[in-house]
């Protein structure tokens, strides 16, 4: 096989394999959120936006998958 | 009357379905999504020492959002009405939203020092990455391209570095050098486990950098990398059915990438002000 597949089947699965775990983060955290502002609708606010900084850092595990990814296809050839 | 006119719109749509699927596709084109984010200088200028000077479209980019920042903050500084018209009532809730929903939600004190840094990036990165969704003809042969100056891990790298420096600069200036690297160990542990824990705290210090400029950068490239993913998809498929279908799905990519403009420029400024205001309140 071109060692560039390699790289490029590397960077599929890294994506892939990637993304599991922030989905199932992002999941838990937003349900979590959904569910506390749906018992205390008067905080919402302070809710939501504790949860946005959540998702910022939850998200940017799934993007250094990402990066990775880039790096393997455009970078590492 | 109604019902044979239904039937009739049914035959044409079906009819115009089997067209598209049946017409020979367009000319080949070879797609190249890469291409999209590379930067061939526009107009070349002699580097000195180690800067280069070329103008490329994230220089371009970056120079129309600055214009478009200034401009709309003279415009509105200079005719304030109170009872706001559409565009003015349009920016207060945008700085409304970086003070009250940024600044002085997540920070207990220094809220007026900080907030113009604060408000500043907040709009920065909001209108770099919404003019970014507006096709300029900066491509190669002076077609309409996307691109967006936050596309550039530069550029992102250059915004975290602001809050990392303002940041310790925070820090030092309230407390002094001894108290705040003091306050980044527990006063109350054994030597051994201080330094543990002084060496973990350096490293995430450092791990915040990467993670302010690379979530805005991967979210960005991922983003436009999408769309043109999108528009490409005509031309990798050669068929007109397929085409049609693509218009719909690029359409609402679009609109989401509206909101991941939004909330990306929201998470960097919000985690700044996270960020300055730890520094800030970071006495034990």
């Amino acid at each position: 096989m071109n060692p560039h597949a390699y790289a490029e089947l590397g960077a599929g699965l890294a994506m892939g394999l990637g993304a599991i775990g922030p989905g199932i983060g992002l999941g838990i955290l937003i349900g979590k959120a959904l569910e506390s502002i749906a018992r205390q609708p008067e905080v919402a606010g302070d809710i939501r936006t504790n949860m946005f900084i959540g998702i910022g850092v939850t998200e940017a595990v799934a993007l250094y998958a990402f990066v990775v990814a880039l790096i393997l296809v455009f970078v590492a050839k | 009357m109604k019902k044979g006119l239904k039937w009739v719109w049914l035959v044409v749509v079906l009819i115009a379905l089997v067209g598209l699927f049946l017409l020979p596709g367009g000319a080949k084109e070879t797609v190249n999504v890469a291409g999209e984010f590379d930067l061939t200088p526009i107009l070349k200028l002699p580097s000195i020492g180690p800067v280069d000077l070329s103008i490329n479209k994230a220089v371009i980019y970056l120079w129309i959002a600055t214009a478009v920042i200034v401009i709309m903050a003279i415009v509105i500084a200079r005719n304030l009405k109170p009872v706001p018209g559409r565009f003015q009532a349009a920016v207060e809730g945008l700085y409304s939203l970086a003070r009250d929903g940024i600044a002085r939600s997540v920070m207990k004190s220094g809220v007026d020092t900080w907030f113009p840094y604060i408000g500043a990036v907040f709009f920065f990165v909001l209108i770099n990455n919404l003019i970014g969704l507006i096709p300029l003809p900066l491509g190669e042969h002076h077609q309409l391209s996307f691109y967006t100056a936050t596309a550039n891990l530069y550029v992102t790298i250059t915004l975290a570095l602001f809050t990392f420096v303002f940041t310790h600069y925070a820090g030092i200036n309230k407390y002094g050098v001894r108290k705040y690297v003091g306050s980044w160990m527990p006063s109350g542990a054994p030597p051994v486990l201080k330094q543990f824990i002084f060496v973990i705290h350096a490293v995430s210090e450092f791990f915040r950098l990467v993670s302010l400029s690379v979530r805005l950068f991967a979210n960005m490239v991922a983003g436009h990398a999408i769309l043109a993913v999108f528009f490409a998809m005509a031309l990798i498929f050669q068929s007109y059915l397929i085409a049609a279908a693509l218009q719909g799905a690029s359409v609402l990519i679009y609109l989401f990438e509206i909101f991941v403009a939004v909330i990306q420029a929201f998470i960097f400024a919000i985690l700044s002000a996270v960020y300055i205001g730890g520094a800030l309140d970071s006495e034990h």
